[in-house]
Order: C-alpha cells, then structure tokens, then sequence
C-alpha cells in the first residue's frame, strides 16, 4: 500500500490552505449543561435552596469545560453562572428564611 | 512533535480522592448521628418546636438577661415571705436537662408571674450564652462541622446545636468536588493532548504516511504552521491538502472527555472509545458514481437507515460465492456487486479487512463510506471512521491508517463498466428529478402560505376600518357598479 518516490502522488500546486468552517449557531450541539444550570440557578434564586445553586454552579463550570464556540456558548455559560452567584449571595447573605410554622 | 509525549497522569489519583471524599461524608454523617442521639425519647412535636425556636432568635441583637429579675411586667401577686419559691416554680422549667424548654422566646421564662425567681431554675441561659458565642467565632463551628467529634452525648447540648453542624455538609461535598473537578480538569486535559500529539507525532511528522502523501500538512499557512488545531478540550483537527485525485483531507479526533469529571463519571457505565474521522473531499473528475460502504454488522444496519445516500441508492450485499471476502463481523453496503467486488481488492483482504487479518489488525476499524451524493457542501467524499488505541500503542492502527491514501488512489482511477453506469445514471436522474419535484412543491407551499397571510392581513384591515369607513367604501362600490351598468352614450356635436 506504500508509494515509492518514481510515482509521488503529492502535487504542491493542487494543495490548498485550510480554512475552518463556519458553524451557525443552529448546527451546533446543545449544551445540555449549560441548560441544567440555568435551570438549577433559577431555582436557587427563586426558592433560596442553596443545594440548587451549588449545583448550578457546577453544571456551569462542566459546561464552561466543555465550551467550543466562544461566541455563540458564552451567552447561556455566564447566565447560569449569574443566577448561582446570585443564588449563592442570597442563600448565605440575604435575610433568613422566615421559620415554617405550624 | 517528533518527542515522546509524557506519560499521563493515571486515573489511580482519582478514585483515590473519591474514596477520601466517601470517607469524609461518612464520618461527618455518622457524627451527625451520634450528635442527635439525645433526641431519641422525644415526641416530633417538641423537636419541632425547639427547631422553630432557635430559628426565630436573632443572634445579632440578643443580650442576656437578667439573672435574678424577670423581663416580664410586675405581676398582681406579691409573694409573701412565708411561701417558699420553689413551690410556685414552674415545673416545665424544672425539669431534667435533657428537655429543651418549649417556649418561643428563649429569652423570657416561661413562669412569668414573679418578679423574682432562683438563679438554679433558670435552665435557658447556658444555651443562650452558647448561642452568643457562635456568631463571632463561625471558623470554630466549621472546625466542629469537620474535626472528629466526642460521640458521647452532651448533656447540656440542645437541639438547635445539630442544624448548624448538619449544613455545612452540602458546602463540604460541593466544594470538594469542584476542585476535584479543577484537578480532573488538568490532568485530563493532559491526557487528551498526550494522546493527539502521539498519533500526530505517528502519522504526520517526517517520513509518516501523510508526508509521504501531502504536499502540506497542518491547519495553518507556511511551513511552520501547527500540525494540529484544538477545537475543544476533547477535540482536535489535522489538515492535509497537495495530493492527487483529491482537494484535501481533514481527520478529526474525538477523544473521550476526560477532563471533565462528570462525563468521566458517565463513561464509568456507558463506556465509549476515543475516535478519529477522516474526510477525504476528492476532485470532482475524478471521482466516478460510486456509492460504497463498509461497517461492522450492527452499524451498517443504522448507516443504511440513516444516511440518504445508502437508504436511496444501496443496499446490504450478501457475501459472493466462490471469492475471498470480508470478514463475518463486517457487512457492505453497495450500489452495485461490481462496484463492491472492484472496491474490496485482494491486497486490502490481505491487510486488513480478510478473517485473519481483521482478527489482529481491524480492532479499530468502525467504518468506511465513499460517496459521490454525500448530502452537505461536498457531495464526493471518502470517509473513514477508526477507534484510536492507547498513547504507547499508536502503531498498531498504521494498516487502518495506510487505507486511506490507497483508497484515494483506487477511487481517483476507477471507472465503472457502461452496464454499471446506465444503472447508476439513471437512479441519479430519478433522484435529482424527486429532488427537483420537492423544491417546487416547497415553493407552491411558501406562495400559498404568502397568499394567505396577505388575505388575514387585508381582514385584519378591514375589521379595523369603523363603520362609517365601510359605508363609505360601499356606496364607492356601488356607484362605481352603477356607472359600469350605465349604457355608453357618445357625446357627438351637431354643426
């Protein structure tokens, strides 16, 4: 299956420099991750459930490991690390939770 | 390029601090447990109400009281001197220790009818003063929350104490995991790059298969330029171009997440391998219709269904009687048993794709699928789909690897019989004729719905329009029909 050199199958005039496709923003994979966090941080800030924010906090930084287009990704990465920073402040900084009674 | 890469961090570190972070967890809740043990005896109720309790003291603006005096308005009822103040006590408050006093407000007695009471009665106040303490010193109740703890229970220690020790327990595992995630993170990121530049430093530095077969390799310009473009942290993409009978070739690797410590935990139960795609775009002269696809038997059924090209033109060929051919675990998809038979040549039976062969080197090999009606923007392609062995192993995948440039050569030179041709001519014409038929009814569809939406716009317009507005737009409407209805009279001017 090797090529000897009397018969070189290389052209250098045929070659041609690589040039990275444009991806849309539609064509790319969901961030399943970046949703969740959203989701989680939402939820931490609207029922003070500090676990929520934690794990929204996490969910966000895996979706910022995992992040390809800087562009188009970084959008739904920073709100969900915005709504579990702000869970997170809420949850420890803010006014305690009134005691449920009876 | 040409170095050895370093050896990567094994994944023993890893369950190594998942294992310390199991430990910690179970030793915290076995303190939490022995911590609560004192409340084994109680009713539901009077824990709830020692919970709500120390939930409603303000801690900031709490100040003891009084030890001798009674906070509450003087009562109506002196107590003369011949009484004793043990008898009047109340007995809720003279209890044994291990009760938590039931009142709401901590800092008032529950005996609120003297002005004066025994300081030996009073049993709130070492709780509250223990309550005191705890705000300004929030370092030690985390020390408490962690360090190993006397699990003998104490007995002046109150139900209030455990909430406080129970609630770091989400901070303590969240934190750790994201920095066992950081570390993961790292050292994944590592392994990753090991394994890309190992292959690259196997396959694409000087006197490797693609240098012997591209005239340029790498995904920038000039002779310096990166072999290698990192797309993600799990993603990287190699780029050749200069070769006959095609434009260029792009392999794409990608790897398992490794750092990312979620999907690592994820691959634990539904394992996947690190793989590399090739895609061959070939020169639109040289490639002949040939639509041609082998894969292991399972994977061929789903290309089949999935991919247009294999669902319209080709189907799965049982093996040809009297001739070497594939090996069991392999099935091909073919437009034609010419095309078939010409694509699978002796020497590619020898290397790779016979029975013994594939036994010792086709453990990587996943699919290959040429096609001259690729859907996309390059519809005559070759691709190749290969799994990618470990970091010290990268040889083993040189056969698999050394298909490609044959593959190329094979498809740029072949030319199909006349017989073959017909066929597959008029399959393509059919097919571009059932194209062409959908794109017409997609624009009758489009006009339609334009047509539609003008009419709900004109409604929309004219039920806007008052009352008076479409008397008016009527009796326009009428005398313009009266003068249509008027007979023509022309107007002639006698001399």
């Amino acid at each position: 299956m090797s090529h000897n050199n009397a018969n070189d199958p290389r052209q250098p005039s045929a070659a041609r420099p690589f040039k990275a496709p444009v991806v849309s923003p539609q064509d790319l994979p969901v961030d399943y991750s970046g949703f969740i966090a959203v989701v989680f941080g939402v939820a931490g800030v609207m029922f003070r459930y500090k676990l929520c924010s934690w794990l929204a906090i996490i969910f966000s930084v895996q979706s910022l490991a995992n992040m390809r287009n800087m562009e188009n990704d970084l959008k739904q990465i920073s709100m969900g690390m915005m709504f579990a920073i702000m869970g997170l402040v809420t949850t420890y900084f803010g006014p305690p939770r009134p005691a449920s009674r009876k | 390029m040409a170095k050895p890469p370093r050896p990567s961090a094994s994944p023993s570190h890893l369950l190594y601090l998942l294992s310390l972070l199991s430990l910690l967890i179970i030793h915290l809740s076995t303190t939490c447990v022995l911590a609560d043990s004192h409340f084994e005896g109680f009713e539901a109720d009077d824990e709830d109400e020692a919970l709500d309790s120390a939930d409603s003291l303000q801690f900031s603006n709490l100040r003891s009281p009084p030890v001798s005096q009674s906070e509450s308005p003087p009562a109506t009822t002196k107590l003369t001197p011949s009484e004793p103040d043990t008898a009047t006590a109340d007995p809720t408050q003279s209890g044994t220790p291990d009760h938590p006093p039931t009142s709401p407000d901590l800092s008032k007695p529950s005996s609120t009818g003297f002005d004066y009471w025994d300081e030996d009665e009073f049993e709130g106040l070492p709780f509250l003063e223990q309550h005191q303490q705890q705000p300004s010193e929030p370092s030690k109740a985390a020390e408490d929350a962690v360090g190993p703890q006397d699990p003998s229970p104490d007995p002046k220690s109150t139900p209030a104490a455990s909430p406080a020790k129970r609630s770091y327990m989400v901070e303590i595992v969240c934190g750790s995991f994201l920095i066992m995630f950081a570390i993961n993170y790292f050292t994944g990121k590592r392994e990753n790059e090991n394994i890309a530049l190992a292959w690259a430093a196997k396959f694409a530095t000087k006197e490797s298969i693609f240098e012997k077969n591209f005239s340029l390799l790498g995904v920038g310009e000039g002779e310096d330029s990166p072999l290698l473009l990192k797309e993600g942290q799990n993603v990287f993409k190699f780029y050749a171009s200069g070769r006959r009978y095609c434009q260029g070739l792009l392999a794409t690797m990608e790897l398992k997440s490794r750092h990312d410590l979620i999907s690592r935990i994820y691959n634990l139960i539904v394992p996947c391998k690190d793989e590399i795609s090739f895609e061959v775009y070939m020169n639109d002269d040289a490639m002949d219709n040939v639509i041609f696809a082998v894969a292991k038997k399972k994977a061929a059924k789903g290309m089949q269904k999935e991919l247009r090209d294999l669902q319209r033109f080709a189907g799965l060929l049982p093996p040809p009687g009297g001739r070497k051919w594939v090996a069991e675990e392999l099935s091909v998809i073919s437009e034609s048993k010419e095309v078939a038979g010409d694509m699978i040549t002796e020497a590619v039976l020898d290397q790779v794709f016979g029975e013994k062969a594939f036994e010792k080197f086709g453990k990587g090999f996943i699919s290959m699928h040429f096609s001259d009606q690729h859907p996309g923007g390059h519809s005559k392609m070759l691709l190749f789909k290969f799994t990618l062995p470990d970091v010290n192993n990268m040889a083993d995948m040189t056969r698999l690897v050394s298909l490609v440039p044959y593959y190329i050569d094979l498809v740029g030179r072949y030319k199909i019989s006349p017989q073959a041709r017909s066929k597959t001519e008029a399959a393509r014409a059919k097919a571009a004729q059932e194209a062409h038929k959908e794109l017409q009814n997609a624009r009758q569809e489009a006009l339609q719905k334009r047509k539609l939406e003008r009419k709900k716009m004109m409604e929309e317009a004219e039920a806007k329009l008052g009352a008076e507005a479409l008397r008016k737009k009527e009796a326009k409407e009428r005398a313009r029909q009266m003068k249509k209805s008027m007979p023509r009279m022309k107007m002639t001017r006698g001399h």
